[in-house]
């Protein structure tokens, strides 16, 4: 074989094997999103196990999505995912991004101990806090309440977030805050002034991953929630993955619309996100 | 002069870092030690005024409670299955991606796709997958001519354990996958320019330059994953709640339902031993792996 074709035979296993990549990663979604257009079997219980895998959808149609919003709370569990997970993201750069200012540019009593103390907050697992935390939130009403959600999911995105923009203000130069403190600017002013328009693309990137992680979240909604009212949508995925109600088209359009939200995120932001991924953000 | 200087104590920094600090004493600090006072206690969500200190009681049910026992071999299998095929996979989707080629920006985006998935999602699109009636898997397999007849995955203990596993890994691959992406990168290219100049072949580059480089990368990996592994519910949960009978009850699974049903002091009992033995095995492991280190 002359070098040519070696590297002929080598392009052809990149290509094939980039195409393995895809369909494993993005097959799923495919198929789903088929089954998502495909009529739903609109007939008495007896037929159920007449359904069969398709493929291709032969009469293709968007009523399982007016299905989906029409019969079941889809719309207000989409609300409520986000408004929690909104809510989270400003709630956790609010204080992140104080905290991690303060731990970058100044040098006091207790720093580092602070600092490891919430690493250490940031390893809790969520098994271990799931049980206590219902019990504190039943005794201050913060179950069924958007604000207990918040509030719950804080435990992997506030300190998550602080060791992002912990490291995006440790890449700014000490000196722009000398300049602006010898202009007249107060510590705060600067931190709000310059630092903040400055750390655009960190503060980005952590609260996006603060969203992704709190719209993605299941066991917090499962556990604190008990009325439409909070509930979000992993908690209605899982419904429709135990086939409460029965109707697996109308259950796949659910699907892709709980997923779009995050995946165009993703998809959007891809380049500031990556490397907040790569530090283990989505957790477990 | 000295006095005065001492006495001034800026109280900027402790003010700035104060609303994190009350925010994760409040939900995270205070639950887990509240979390060890009800480990010690038999605590029913349904009549928590009358909970009772009963020690180590709870330690005493667990010897003693074949769940829980079984449990640990339970979770050590989860652990191993879902890491050992997610550095199977990852690996060689990070070394694909390290090659440069048309069209790599979007396959490294696509990959990542999984990762920002809803677990409860992805359960949901495996449990569609496996389906007995509709699912595609049993259709394929019986067009192959693998299988004769339409098999009840989520019904038959090996066939649910395999499949959560696959839809576990599935999620979490990317994860290892763009980290070693990231490792990979930093391995000097005149490493592989001096190889290639005495004649090595790709598989001989693989084995004394690429997997040496990567290797404290994966043990890290490894140690991570078997720990957050330890703690999943989400996808076991969803896909079978741990069924069927208990073949799927990993102890992080055990602590969920034992909360589900309400007897909280002994899911806060098991939850916490599960956290004990994770921090005591990391530390062992670590040390062992520093030493080996500093020996070398």
């Amino acid at each position: 074989m002359t070098a040519q074709q070696t590297r002929q035979v080598q392009r052809v296993l990149i290509y094939a094997g980039a195409a393995l990549v895809l369909l494993y990663s993005l097959g799923p979604f495919l198929w789903i999103f088929i089954a998502s257009i495909t009529p739903e079997i609109k007939a008495n219980w007896g037929l159920l196990s007449g359904r069969r895998a398709s493929y291709f959808p032969t009469e293709p149609t968007l009523q399982n999505y007016a299905d989906l919003l029409n019969n079941s709370p889809f719309a207000l569990y989409f609300r409520n995912s986000l408004i929690i997970a909104g809510g989270n993201m400003v709630l956790t750069l609010a204080v992140a991004s104080l905290g991690a200012y303060a731990f970058v540019r100044f040098r006091f009593f207790g720093r580092s101990s602070l600092l490891v103390g919430m690493l250490v907050a940031y390893t809790i697992p969520s098994v271990v806090l799931l049980v206590p935390l219902l019990v504190i939130f039943r005794s201050y009403g913060l179950i069924n309440t958007h604000l207990g959600m918040i509030l719950a999911e804080a435990t992997h995105s506030a300190p998550f977030v602080l060791l992002l923009m912990i490291n995006y203000f440790s890449t700014l130069p000490r000196e722009l805050d000398e300049a602006a403190q010898v202009d007249g600017c107060s510590r705060l002013g600067t931190l709000w002034r310059i630092i903040l328009p400055l750390s655009v693309p960190g503060l980005v990137a952590g609260g996006l991953l603060a969203f992704i992680m709190t719209w993605n979240n299941f066991l917090f909604a499962f556990l604190f929630t008990t009325t439409n009212a909070v509930k979000t949508l992993p908690v209605m995925m899982r419904l429709f993955a135990m086939g409460e109600p029965a109707v697996w088209n109308v259950s796949a359009a659910g699907a892709v619309l709980t997923t779009l939200p995050v995946a165009l995120i993703f998809l959007l932001f891809q380049r500031m996100l990556m490397s907040g991924l790569a530090a283990g953000a989505v957790k477990g | 002069m000295a006095f005065a200087r001492k006495r001034r104590i800026d109280l900027l920094p402790y003010a700035m870092i104060a609303p994190i600090a009350a925010l994760l004493l409040a939900i995270s600090v205070y639950p887990a030690l509240y979390a060890f006072w009800l480990a010690m206690t038999n605590a029913s969500l349904l009549r928590l005024a009358r909970a009772q200190f009963i020690g180590a009681g709870n330690l005493v049910r667990m010897i003693d409670d074949p769940v829980f026992l079984e449990g640990l071999w339970r979770t050590l299998r989860w652990d191993l299955a879902v890491v050992g095929s997610e550095l199977a996979i990852a690996l060689p989707i990070a070394l694909l991606l390290n090659v440069a080629f048309r069209g790599r920006g979007i396959v490294r985006a696509a990959m990542m796709v999984p990762y920002i998935t809803p677990p409860a999602v992805v359960a949901l699109l495996f449990c569609y997958i496996v389906d007995g009636n509709f699912g595609v898997l049993n259709d394929l397999l019986v067009r192959a001519g693998i299988f004769k007849e339409y098999f009840s995955w989520l019904s038959d203990p090996a066939g649910s354990f395999w499949v959560i596993v696959s839809a576990m890994v599935w999620y979490g691959q990317p994860l290892m996958a763009l980290i070693l992406l990231a490792v990979r990168q930093t391995i000097p290219a005149e490493l592989y320019e001096a190889a290639r100049v005495d004649g090595a072949s790709p598989w001989r580059m693989f084995w004394h330059i690429t997997l040496p480089h990567l290797m404290p990368t994966i043990w890290f990996l490894l140690l991570l994953r078997m720990i957050w592994m330890s703690n999943h519910i989400d996808m076991i949960f969803i896909m079978t709640q741990g069924g069927p009978g208990f073949s799927n009850y990993t102890e992080a699974v055990y602590s969920f339902k034992l909360t589900t049903q309400f007897e909280i002091g002994y899911a806060s009992a098991v939850a916490v031993a599960l956290a004990l033995f994770l921090v005591t095995a990391s530390a062992l492991y670590v040390r062992h792996l520093a030493r080996s280190v500093l020996s070398s």
